[in-house]
């Protein structure tokens, strides 16, 4: 049985998260200065596949806590042993996982820390704050394009056979998916894109796993002891340079039936799993949510865990909402089955959950969204629709095309 | 006041304007008009992508209610499939069709109102007969749309060579400096 050997130590706050980040092997979960980066690799915990994934994380990660020995005087959420990582959108997939880093540097609300792990019994090394690194400069090259795994037409027409089921009752919403496979002549600095994003889009969660980098604004779960909040984020709108227009839009948005059925509908399948965990839950929403690119409606889901509930950790919460109408759709199986059929797409981690939790359960967990997956020269970009019986196969094509227009220009210039 | 103007209708019109109008309402007619499903089938295209590009107004009914179809048009939406076939991502064709459409609306209205002040409103102060003046506009519009077609592929083609010419200098400048 591996233990693991912890220790926290205070550090003077104020760190640039985004210059502690590795170009290789590291992980990282950031939003507005704040947040974890983590270094090496003390433990991984493969989840394996199959509906179970998240559970058996949760069973590894509660053994190795219980065994851990912790030094963390700091004793705040994110402290002590952490784990971070990322799990994929369907069951039967490979690439679930999580990681326990040898070194974690974290930051929240004007408190910072670093925590040294290891796990061959020796005592890990005294916590400091590594040296920052130099950003790595912007991409040389441009990201070219290399294709998608479903041609446009045929996406096209898969949201179009998708609109006829939902017009027949068939289920009321789905999520279909499309990607961009590109292409450089140099390799994509991890690092370097982290830290635009973050610096674009200071509200989201930036997050790094496994090549897998991106900035989602939906926070699938966050739970600080026992209180519990998600963000809902679906219908979406272009934003306007001109600020009279940018208001129509946003005003526009609010007032669309089809933007706020889809949005209920995923604000109503977190409140279904928060619900019961939290009778106090509250539901705020949808207002507007207005990011570097585009508008998002937004619900904020927040409430008290209750009874045996405040035993489940952030990674619990997150495998029981995953996937919420959000990424999936509405039936859940349903609508799973739609995207298995009609999407032609593999999701990999894209739309699933990623984010952290620590030794008593505290974490966050956002959905994979505006994301990219890193190797070396080559990436793959997705970007996802909400497709409900008003949609028209050609807008939700354009929703799409504009959103991987944004993520490939974080990636270089385009 | 005329009755039509009275109830909101445009005057009916009149000597060579009614000529010209008919010579443009002939313009638009064809003798088969094809359903959607119908000019899907005779262009083998698919029925949602004819869809979308009628509610883009990229595909227009040439009669309305229920919506009917020139064969021709299918040919047109082939046309840009060619595109799409060497490359271009369908999504992408259709935001160059958004931009064209809007670009060219703006250029049609003006050339028409260059017709309309420097050739009919010659023509009908020129020629006190009626039937001679009709005779003249239709021959003058017959001479200028398709010329104006021509005037406007050659440039855009135009335009498009040099656009493409100088971005490949770019790149290939880029590629040495880098």
């Amino acid at each position: 049985m591996t233990r693991l050997r912890v220790m926290t130590r205070e550090v003077a706050a104020g760190i640039d998260l985004t210059r502690q980040v590795p170009d290789r092997d590291g992980v990282a979960w950031l939003q507005a200065g704040d947040g974890l980066v983590g270094l090496g690799s003390a433990v991984r915990i493969d989840a394996g596949q199959g509906p179970q994934r998240f559970a058996v994380a949760s069973d590894r990660w509660a053994a190795l806590v219980d065994a851990a020995d912790v030094d963390d005087p700091v004793g705040v959420a994110g402290t002590g042993p952490v784990a971070l990582g990322s799990f994929t959108f369907t069951d039967d997939a490979a690439g679930s996982s999580m990681v326990v880093p040898t070194t974690i540097i974290g930051q929240r609300h004007g408190r910072a820390w670093v925590t040294t792990v290891t796990s061959d019994g020796s005592a890990p090394p005294t916590p400091r704050l590594p040296t920052a690194r130099d950003l790595p400069p912007p991409q040389a090259d441009r990201p070219r394009y290399a294709g998608a795994s479903v041609p446009d037409l045929l996406w096209l027409e898969a949201v179009a056979e998708a609109v006829k089921r939902l017009t027949r009752g068939d289920l009321d919403k789905v999520v279909l998916a499309r990607d961009h496979a590109l292409w450089a002549k140099a390799p994509f600095a991890v690092a370097g894109v982290a830290a635009r994003l973050a610096a674009r889009f200071p509200d989201c969660f930036t997050f790094i796993d496994r090549g897998l980098v991106g900035a989602t604004p939906e926070l699938l779960v966050r739970r600080l002891a026992t209180d519990v909040t998600s963000i809902v984020l679906a219908g979406s709108t272009a934003r306007s340079a001109d600020p009279a227009r940018d208001a129509e839009l946003a005003q526009a948005l609010l007032a669309s039936a089809k933007d706020v059925f889809e949005h209920r509908l995923a604000a109503d399948s977190v409140e279904a799993v928060l619900g019961p965990l939290a009778p106090d839950l509250t539901r705020t929403g949808p207002t507007l949510l207005q990011l570097d690119n585009v508008t998002h409606l937004q619900t904020r889901l927040h409430g008290r865990l209750f009874g045996g509930s405040r035993r489940l950790t952030a990674l619990d919460l997150a495998g029981g909402l995953h996937p919420t109408a959000a990424v999936g759709g509405t039936p859940t199986a349903a609508a799973l089955g739609v995207i298995r059929e009609l999407e032609g797409l593999d999701r990999g981690r894209y739309a699933a959950p990623i984010g952290w939790v620590d030794g008593r359960g505290d974490g966050e967990f956002g959905i994979a969204l505006r994301c990219a997956e890193l190797s070396g020269a080559r990436a793959r970009l997705f970007a996802g629709a909400g497709i409900v019986a008003a949609s028209l196969p050609e807008a939700e094509l354009e929703e799409t095309r504009v959103k991987l227009l944004a993520m490939q220009s974080v990636l270089g210039d385009v | 006041m005329p009755d039509s103007a009275q109830h909101g209708q445009p005057p009916a019109l009149r000597g060579p304007d009614a000529a010209l109008a008919a010579a443009l309402t002939d313009r638009g007619g064809v003798s088969v008009l094809l359903t959607l499903d119908e000019l899907a089938d005779s262009a083998q295209l698919s029925v949602p992508l004819l869809e979308a590009l009628v509610r883009e107004g990229l595909l227009v009914p040439r009669v309305d209610d229920p919506p009917r179809f020139a064969a021709s048009d299918g040919a047109v939406v082939t046309e840009g499939l060619r595109l799409v076939e060497a490359g271009v991502p369908l999504a992408e064709l259709l935001d160059l069709a958004r931009r064209t459409d809007a670009g060219l609306r703006a250029v049609a209205e003006h050339a028409v109102d260059v017709f309309m002040r420097f050739v009919r409103d010659r023509v009908i102060g020129e020629e006190a007969d009626g039937d001679v003046a009709a005779a003249r506009l239709v021959a003058a519009f017959d001479t200028m749309l398709p010329a104006t077609g021509r005037l406007l592929s050659s440039h855009f083609e135009r335009l498009v060579v040099e656009a493409a010419r100088a971005r490949i200098a770019a790149e290939s400048d880029q590629g040495r400096t880098a």
